[in-house]
């Protein structure tokens, strides 16, 4: 029998049916739900791992479940959307571990752990859909299965912050809802195909499809966080850790820019949409985004905080990238999609042993943190250095390649946009660093836990490092067969120049 | 074979602090900082032409050692051998730890980019060395040195996006990386002028060249020895050799840009004299010294870009003249003496310093205390031929009657000189 066409099924399912049978159990069933957890994200990883190798050597993964008259569910995998996918598989089973750890002892985690594989499940659909309507589905599954998360500690400001983030996800959703209908009603298919498949609309509803390019790109926009659409995801950061990091680097904001990059390349197609004139106002979008979000970072003190704003910020280079219209500019952008998403977990993971361990949430209270949780320090160093483009964590390749794509796009203003976002990024991460390694600590922490010798919890400690570890080498071996760069290059090749 | 061993060498002068660097790789090694830097001290023997080629690792990049790397190299590993031995080496202490962590990733980075083969590889290693310097000056700093390390870092990161810009660009004109083919495409390339002025500012900022001194004269007001050994032997070293090393130098002419170069390069010598005499004193002669040396160096590469045949027919100069300068500065700061002599204030790190060297001495023998004293010896014989000379100088100065206008020199009067003097050159 052949499985290939399953696989992707299988994919989404192996998150899917551990989160169900979880939401089924009692409170103190601790072993079986952490059995089940990590059961499944080991199994997603496996199946993962399977489909890489099965598309490098030109295997055909699809799934296809009727949903409506002529209309199909479609699991497909190709090579953008095991991108997303592997980074989600991997991702989640570092952020489970960590969640393991992080609300050891807290209540109701058999609901949190529940809608944490809903929210995975959804990420993965989103990443393998086949077509729109698919991709629809997920999205909005993935709004229904944060929210409960983001509301998860069930304090007044926690409530607050989950009606504003479903407020604006939402509306997100009908406005992509309302593009995707007009598009159907157009075009009569909603296929993702390489290059688009709204080729030879352009001249007979030129206005339509520029009404629908926006309608698509503001509704995935409040998920990518796009200025002026970001408002919901600092708020949503008094969430519990796992989820922060949920949101920002495995799976919502991720989902919008992922969004992006498929209507981008898969509806519209790139030459297209740059007929259109839609890619220069979205590239000076996401451009003012990075500076807007790092500007915002600058002011935060709460740690949190200043970690979204850097999010609205950094999530904006995949926009960028893929708004530069060129192939190296999209190998930047593409695979800053996965650059970012290690970077950043890393941050939230520290943050959140901070406040868990030392009862550490503002910046002013971090002054010598450094010398009581040096290998926490050190991994959200790497992560830092990341963010502001230091060679050789992730984020030096992700620039390097969007600043040589806007060269080759002839749109050397980029390259001021890169240069002013490396300076914020700096001047809001040096201090930081500056007041945890090199401050005198304070008598006292806010609160602060006892484990022993250890810094903190082997399981709080651990996901950092790992993904430290993996920021600093996928920069590091970003020429290694199988890197995320290597993964992107032949994205771009697809895209760009096979026929 | 023996060209494998010659290449995992090469690899290995780079990989072996990194890994010292981590602290429990090195906890139980006696002398960390002495051991890095043999591999090193192993490869400066190999008196052959040896090139390792690393294409996955970050863009495809490489390292690789000729004659001119090689007096690079033999004056890192001076340069770090003095520092180690003013260092302490016990890793008992928590801030010895960490100060040693970042001794060795600031030696990792300064290896790393003297020996590396392309423009990106300089361009990592030089920013390991820049950011892990700044955690040297921080951590075992005074006030006063804490200070300059803020600035320096401003320097360093806005140099650092300087030089990103000028890697773009050069990447753009060509995808050969390595150092001979971008002087060749750029001395070619539209892109070229923009390139230059990049790569000359991030080179200034980071060498401490006039105008953009102020961290590094700061510096030399509060800094212990090592630091000061450190201060020259690195950002200052490091920016000239990148400056020779990415610069289209000798290729063609470019009297505008050469000629600008150059009066930077006379203005910086001129400031460096006028304040090191105006306000005289032994604590900022080494200070001084590197701002006239580096401007000196400056004026060279000036007259390099406006006469690329002078340029080429010295080209053997370039490397040795670095290593000189460097060298000459280091002794001068050995003759000006530890910080205890020039600054009252020393901190409780420098006791360890001093208390380590002791033990030192006591336990290495007679050798050691031998070098001490001629070290000693040669400092005051020094130390009394230069006051005098500097005393003879500034009689001639009082003689002109200059010392008021000199003592009221700053930074925007040399400013105005410059542009005067640029505007000249325009005019003409």
């Amino acid at each position: 029998m052949n499985w290939d066409p399953w696989i992707p099924l299988l994919v989404v399912a192996s998150s899917l049916l551990p989160g169900l049978l979880i939401f089924g159990l009692a409170e103190k069933r601790m072993r079986l739900r952490t059995a089940l957890n990590l059961v499944g994200a080991v199994v997603k990883l496996g199946l993962v791992g399977l489909m890489l190798w099965g598309i490098y050597h030109e295997h055909h993964y699809e799934t296809r479940l009727a949903l409506l008259p002529d209309l199909e569910l479609v699991l497909r995998a190709g090579p953008l959307s095991l991108l997303f996918v592997t980074l989600s598989a991997g991702l989640w089973l570092v952020t489970t571990v960590y969640a393991i750890g992080y609300l050891e002892g807290s209540p109701h985690r058999s609901r949190f752990f529940g809608f944490f594989s809903l929210c995975v499940t959804a990420t993965v659909g989103v990443a393998l859909a086949g077509n729109l309507i698919t991709f629809l589905l997920f999205y909005e599954l993935l709004t229904l299965s944060t929210y409960p998360l983001v509301v998860h500690r069930g304090t007044q400001v926690a409530r607050r912050a989950g009606q504003t983030y479903l407020i604006y996800t939402v509306i997100g959703g009908a406005l992509l809802l309302l593009g995707t209908v007009w598009l159907y009603s157009l075009t009569g298919t909603l296929e993702f195909t390489p290059r688009g498949f709204i080729a030879g609309l352009e001249t007979e509803h030129r206005s339509a499809l520029i009404m629908i390019f926006i309608l698509l790109i503001a509704g995935l926009g409040v998920k990518a966080a796009l200025f002026p659409l970001h408002g919901w995801l600092p708020q949503a950061m008094v969430a519990p850790a796992p989820v922060s990091a949920l949101l920002h680097a495995v799976a919502v904001v991720k989902a919008g820019a992922f969004g992006i990059v498929r209507v981008v390349y898969d509806v519209f197609g790139v030459e297209t949409a740059a007929d259109l004139g839609v890619t220069a106002p979205l590239a000076a979008l996401a451009a003012f985004t990075i500076i807007y979000g790092s500007v915002r970072a600058l002011f935060q003190d709460d740690l949190k905080r200043r970690l979204a704003f850097s999010t609205v910020s950094q999530v904006s280079y995949i926009a960028l990238g893929v708004a530069i219209a060129g192939p190296i500019a999209t190998i930047g952008g593409v695979v800053h999609l996965v650059h970012q998403g290690v970077m950043k977990i890393t941050l939230f993971f520290c943050a959140g042993n901070l406040a868990e361990t030392l009862g550490i949430h503002k910046i002013s209270e971090m002054d010598g943190v450094g010398r009581r949780m040096p290998w926490t320090m050190a991994a959200f160093t790497v992560g830092a250095f990341g963010m502001i483009g230091a060679p050789p964590v992730a984020g030096f390749i992700s620039k390097w390649y969007l600043g040589l794509g806007a060269l080759e796009a002839d749109q050397g203003w980029v390259l001021f946009v890169l240069a002013g976002s490396s300076l914020l990024n700096a001047m809001y991460f040096l201090p930081i660093l500056h007041r945890a390694w090199f401050r005198q600590p304070p008598d006292a922490w806010p609160a602060e836990h006892d484990f022993g010798r250890k810094e903190t919890a082997w399981a709080l400690l651990l996901p950092p490092l790992v993904t430290a570890v993996m920021a600093l080498f996928v920069g590091l071996l970003a020429s290694y067969p199988f890197s995320p760069l290597e993964w992107a290059m032949l994205i771009a090749e697809r895209e760009f120049y096979r026929p | 074979m023996s060209e494998k061993i010659y290449a995992m060498t090469l690899l290995l002068v780079v990989v072996w602090p990194l890994l010292l660097a981590i602290p429990i790789l090195r906890a139980h090694l006696p002398w960390p900082r002495h051991l890095a830097i043999i591999p090193a001290a192993v490869l400066i023997l190999v008196f052959q032409d040896v090139s390792l080629d690393l294409d996955w690792l970050l863009l495809g990049t490489g390292f690789a050692i000729d004659a001119n790397v090689r007096w690079m190299l033999m004056l890192s590993v001076a340069v770090w051998l003095m520092a180690a031995s003013v260092s302490t080496d016990s890793n008992r202490d928590t801030a010895d730890d960490r100060a040693a962590t970042f001794f060795l990733l600031t030696m990792a980075g300064n290896l790393g980019a003297v020996l590396a083969a392309d423009l990106v590889g300089f361009f990592c290693f030089s920013t390991i060395m820049g950011y892990g310097f700044y955690g040297l000056l921080i951590q075992g700093g005074n006030a006063a040195v804490r200070r300059a390390g803020r600035l320096y870092i401003i320097f360093l990161v806005a140099a650092d996006l300087a030089l990103f810009e000028a890697l773009l660009l050069a990447a753009f004109a060509t995808q050969d990386l390595r150092f001979i083919a971008v002087q060749q495409a750029m001395a070619g390339s539209a892109t070229t002028s923009l390139y230059f002025w990049m790569a000359f500012a991030a080179f200034v900022l980071r060498a401490g060249i006039w105008p953009f001194h102020l961290w590094l004269t700061s510096l030399f007001k509060s800094a212990s020895v090592s630091i000061c050994l450190l201060v020259v032997g690195l950002p200052v070293a490091t920016g000239l050799f990148g400056a020779l090393r990415w610069l289209p130098l000798g290729l063609s002419a470019s009297a505008g840009p050469g000629l600008v170069i150059l009066i930077i390069g006379i203005t910086a010598v001129l400031f460096g004299l006028f304040r090191l005499f105006s306000r005289f004193s032994n604590r900022m002669l080494p200070g001084w010294g590197t701002v006239v040396l580096s401007g000196l160096f400056i004026a060279a590469l000036g007259v390099g870009l406006m006469q690329p045949a002078v340029w080429l027919q010295y080209a053997y100069l370039q490397y040795p003249l670095i290593a000189g300068i460097v060298l000459l500065l280091a002794v001068i700061i050995m003759l000006v003496g530890d910080s205890r002599d020039r600054h009252p204030e020393h901190d409780l790190a420098m006791d360890r310093v001093e208390a380590l060297s002791r033990e030192v001495a006591q336990r290495g023998g007679v050798m050691l205390q031998w070098s001490q004293n001629r070290v000693r010896q040669i400092r005051s014989f020094g130390l009394a031929l230069w006051l005098k000379t500097v005393r003879q100088a500034r009689r001639v100065i009082d003689r002109l009657k200059t010392v008021n206008v000199v003592s009221q020199w700053t930074a925007s009067i040399t400013m105005f000189v410059l542009i005067g003097l640029a505007l000249a050159w325009l005019a003409m």
